[in-house]
């Protein structure tokens, strides 16, 4: 059985004279969605860095790799896969949920050979979405068994920058078991950043009536553990699916490829060498003006049809231009409507910082983008070279170049407030609240989550106002 | 010699002409865009040059043009900052809205991307690129370069290409899509030029289908070809070139018709076959009668005809002879368009082409295959039955007009069973007048009294019955005795004695007549 490896550099190269920094991301994947979404991600990563599904390097990649050591301070690479002794790279990830199909998806699928069984955790019982059983009755019993596994990841990081977390509101793990989860994760790694990818419940298509029941429960217990929390939402990749990539009727497999593409642009400067060294603290330090207010928008672009490939030439304008549509958000919500506090261009691929400035000094004219009185620094622009990859056989083409933009803006109270009036809905009428109560909850938690949720939706209010 | 004028490309033609008014050099320009000019080349009766379309021809003054520059040049200018110190002291402020934008770690791309021999992977679209320059300058400075985007550019012939791709021995991509390009005359040998080429693109080029047949030996493991918006016609068949090929786009060329489609049909490792808005409507493989399947496009799993003019189910029957396909997508066609229809239209798609395991994107799952399978059965069952279909394996000879229409119907037969005839009965909507009985009311003890033809709901309780029968007849209810017969039970008669129950509770059915005697 492979065993967790050790960060081999410093024996292999004696040369080098000192121990380059690794600063490792562990990403923890909850629930069916943090686990559907992670499956679409590791293969994506395996796909940029050459890695096949039993943890070999393609022997091309490996040339780059030795290379890369040999030159270059930042082994990168490294915060993302783990290489064991037998030069097999393993992901720093550990997925769990309350039962077991979808991990057992994991354990039969493709990539088995990739993930040690350790990072595989199933429970018997699921949570039935239910915040109540994924927070108190069963998660209780998974969560030390978790917080286990999760050390020893964290054991063979040299120097773990934090944790990326991903879940649905929506569901009961992904609510309750994350916010139990969250918590502990404070108390026991303090200094150490989480970073959330969070399904937000799509406006229009629900799949379970209590979604906003979980939503604002988890939200409330989690907005203080959470560092940033960078939401998608169903609604609006399932209508990307349908206009931009003619796909009639979008499966979970293509909104999860899009979704992928997207935390693979995220994530690119912490996985591969290059100019914008960036790691999570500077996602932090760069979008989050307040503590609370953390939930940046993410839009993508380009987005085109694998059957039209290389009939759209998008340069880089075109893809900053498209940003600020709203067909290529992630999140439904106007930005129009708000104002703008921080926000950060990510580029990868072939593009130039000439190409940039030129795309950028076109988007002076938009008097849309407004920004808030207060802050003065605007936008981040950073660029990474390597090129975006397309799944083979997907529904995305491959393209040269790709933008991701991460901005804080008000207007996403838009979607808070969507969720609040569901909820209050249902809660003027105490409706499936005896779902919870019979799990161990109060009323009172549920006010007083209501409560926070509501001076959330006015510290956003706040931050937009002139001065 | 190609040139650019403003956004605008040309093609540079005859040049200076003492004779035209107006003294000093003029440039005679064919435009790209056959819009933009004024004239076909001539000028109050005189010829200077010709031109293809009657507006597509200028004169223009010679320092309002670019020629260009060359590949190198190009690569230079985009990916490396010739930044003197003298230059700009201060870095370039850009701001969007009111607020500065702060670049990241922009010298070090750009430190990195000046290292022109690390490049692999670029793009000079749309960089007046005209040319490959000095001999042997490309291969010198950049010769790890795999993937290319020329587009856009300012190159006017093949050779031009070849210059460029001679010194590129690991070039796998390239794009040369929207340069009208000169393509050779007769067939070149080429030994070794495109050697790595596995993807081209020439959107947009102008070629012709025989220039591309005549370039094609030089392109020895091609694996995409993509040639849309051409204007192709496809003449000859493809002898021992392009046989390495996967993946074809004709899209957008509307001179292609279905007879064009045999010329490339036995091209031995295409795969995917992309057709989108060809202005196509029929296909037909004579080769393979119904049911069976067709020696064209042996390997053809992936086929795109979105955006054409298919109305006609026969178009689908036809690609369930092909042998190997199993994805489709074929939205926006008259057959497909308009969503009142669309989940059936899906459906029978889906069951008249048996192997087809991904439609318009959406993979078929088991279940979905067996419910539309069985509901295009349902559908078509009474046209089946009309045919000469029959549940009786012995008595079933469906028509040849049928089965050329439906060819996978007796199949299906076969896989589920014959359709029954319970099945095949129309649903009637639940409209108030489908649940009425028309009853015949008769009194058996009262010869004179007329009989009488209502239309009462099935629901009706018999003390309603008596009540509406006691004001017609002036009886009171207590004394009124109802019973029914029916023609389907001659000679029996039932009682309708508990006073709670409806018509329907005692079978009362249409046509039956109610016996009422006090």
């Amino acid at each position: 059985m492979i065993l967790f490896g050790v960060n081999l550099l410093s024996s292999t190269f004696p040369l080098i004279s000192y121990v380059p920094l690794t600063r490792e991301c562990l990403s923890i994947h909850i629930g069916q969605a943090g686990i559907q979404i992670g499956d679409a991600c590791w293969e994506l990563y395996c796909l940029e860095h050459g890695i096949q599904p039993d943890g070999g390097v393609l022997d091309s990649k490996k040339d780059q790799l030795e290379n890369a050591n040999v030159e270059h301070m930042d082994a990168s690479f490294d915060t993302f896969f783990c290489e064991t002794r037998a030069g097999k790279y393993v992901p720093r990830a550990l997925f769990m949920d309350l039962e077991p199909t979808v991990v057992d998806g994991i354990r039969t699928g493709k990539y088995r050979s990739l993930f040690h069984p350790e990072q595989l955790v199933s429970g018997k019982e699921d949570a039935a979405n239910n915040y109540a059983r994924g927070h108190y009755s069963v998660g209780s019993e998974i969560i030390d068994l978790v917080l286990e596994r999760i050390r020893k990841l964290a054991k063979q990081c040299s120097g773990l920058q934090g944790f990326l977390i991903f879940r649905s509101f929506g569901g009961g793990t992904g609510s309750g078991f994350t916010s139990l989860l969250m918590e502990q994760l404070s108390i026991e790694y303090s200094r150490k950043t989480k970073l959330e990818f969070s399904v937000y419940p799509a406006p229009r298509i629900s799949t379970a009536v209590v979604e906003p029941y979980n939503s604002i429960l988890t939200t409330h217990s989690t907005i203080e553990h959470s560092d940033c929390s960078f939401m998608v939402d169903n609604e609006a990749i399932f209508d990307i699916c349908h206009r931009k990539l003619g796909v009639e009727r979008p499966s979970y497999a293509s909104i999860n490829r899009l979704i992928g593409q997207a935390v693979s642009s995220i994530t690119a400067s912490l996985r591969f060498k290059g100019p914008l060294n960036v790691d999570l603290i500077e996602f932090q330090t760069n979008l989050v003006p307040y503590p609370r207010i953390h939930f940046p928008m993410t839009t993508f672009a380009p987005i085109i049809s694998a059957d039209k490939a290389y009939h759209e030439e998008l340069s880089v304008s075109d893809i900053t231009a498209a940003c600020f549509e709203f067909s290529n958000q992630l999140v439904k919500c106007d930005p129009r409507l708000g104002k703008y506090m921080a926000c950060c261009l990510l580029y990868r691929g072939d593009v130039v910082p000439k190409d940039v400035n030129a795309a950028i000094a076109a988007m002076k004219s938009r008097n849309s983008v407004r920004f808030v009185d207060w802050c003065p620094t605007g936008f981040k622009v950073g660029i990474n070279n390597q090129p975006p990859v397309a799944m083979p056989g997907g529904d995305l083409a491959k393209v040269q170049r790709a933008v991701c933009m991460l901005s804080n803006t008000t207007a996403i109270v838009e979607a808070w407030a969507r969720l609040d009036h569901k909820f209050d809905l249902m809660y003027a009428k105490r409706a499936f609240l005896h779902w919870y109560i019979r799990e161990g909850m109060e009323e009172g938690e549920f006010s007083e989550a209501r409560e926070d949720l509501a001076a959330l939706e006015k510290d956003y209010e706040e931050v937009g106002q002139s001065f | 010699r190609k040139l650019r004028c403003g956004t605008e490309r040309a093609g540079g033609r005859g040049l200076d002409h003492p004779g035209y008014p107006g003294a000093g050099f003029w440039l005679g320009v064919e435009w790209d865009n056959p819009e933009r000019g004024k004239h076909d080349g001539s000028h109050e009766g005189t010829v200077y040059f010709k031109c293809r379309h009657p507006t597509g021809g200028s004169f223009i003054r010679p320092n309002k043009v670019n020629f260009g520059v060359d590949f190198l040049t190009a690569l230079k200018n985009r990916y490396v900052l010739e930044d003197g110190p003298e230059e700009d002291g201060k870095e370039q402020i850009v701001t969007i809205g009111n607020r500065t934008v702060q670049t990241v770690g922009f010298d070090s791309v750009i430190k990195r991307q000046s290292q022109l021999n690390k490049l692999e992977d670029i793009s000079l679209r749309n960089c007046a690129v005209n040319g490959a320059g000095d001999k042997g300058g490309i291969a010198r400075a950049c010769p790890h370069i795999r993937k290319v985007d020329l587009s856009r550019n300012l190159l006017s012939s093949w050779d031009d290409v070849i210059d460029i791709a001679d010194q590129l021995k690991d070039l796998e991509v390239l794009n040369l899509s929207e340069n009208k390009l000169e393509f050779p005359s007769c067939s070149t040998s080429l030994i070794g030029t495109f050697s790595a080429l596995k993807v081209l693109v020439l959107n947009r080029t102008g070629i012709t289908w025989a220039e591309v047949l005549r370039c094609a030996p030089g392109w020895p493991v091609l694996e995409e070809l993509y040639l849309g918006s051409n204007n192709i016609c496809i003449s000859e068949r493809p002898v021992d070139v392009l046989q390495t090929v996967k993946l074809l786009d004709l899209s957008s060329n509307q001179l292609i018709d279905e007879n064009q489609l045999f010329l490339i049909a036995y091209l031995p490792r295409l795969e995917q076959l992309i057709l989108s808005n060809i202005g196509i409507s029929s296909i037909h493989f004579p080769d393979a009668g119904i049911g069976c399947k067709t020696s064209l496009f042996p390997s053809l799993q992936y086929l795109v005809v979105n955006d054409n003019q298919i109305s006609q189910w026969s178009f689908i029957n036809e690609l369930d002879k092909l042998q190997s396909l199993d994805t489709l997508s074929c939205v926006r066609n008259p057959l497909t368009a308009g969503s009142k229809d669309s989940q059936t239209t899906r459906q029978f798609i889906i069951a008249r082409i048996g192997q087809l395991k991904t439609l318009d994107r959406c993979q078929i799952l088991p279940e979905e295959r067996r419910g539309a399978e069985l509901d295009y059965r349902k559908a078509f069952g009474n046209e089946w039955k009309k045919a000469g279909g029959h549940q009786n394996p012995d008595k079933n000879r469906p028509n040849e007009e049928f089965l050329a229409a439906h060819p996978r119907y007796q199949f299906l037969c076969q896989k589920y069973g014959a359709p029954e005839d319970g099945e095949l009965k129309t649903q009637q909507p639940f409209i108030l007048k489908n649940q009425l009985l028309t009853l015949k009311i008769r009194y058996p003890d009262q010869l004179d009294q007329k009989v009488l033809e209502k239309q009462l709901p099935d629901s009706m309780t018999i003390q309603k019955v008596k009540g509406l029968l006691s004001r017609l007849l002036k009886v009171p209810v207590s004394q009124l005795l109802l019973s029914y017969e029916s023609p389907k039970m001659p000679g029996r008669e039932i009682e309708l004695e508990n006073d709670q129950q409806s018509l329907q509770f005692y079978s009362v059915e249409n046509g039956d007549s109610l016996l009422v005697r006090w």
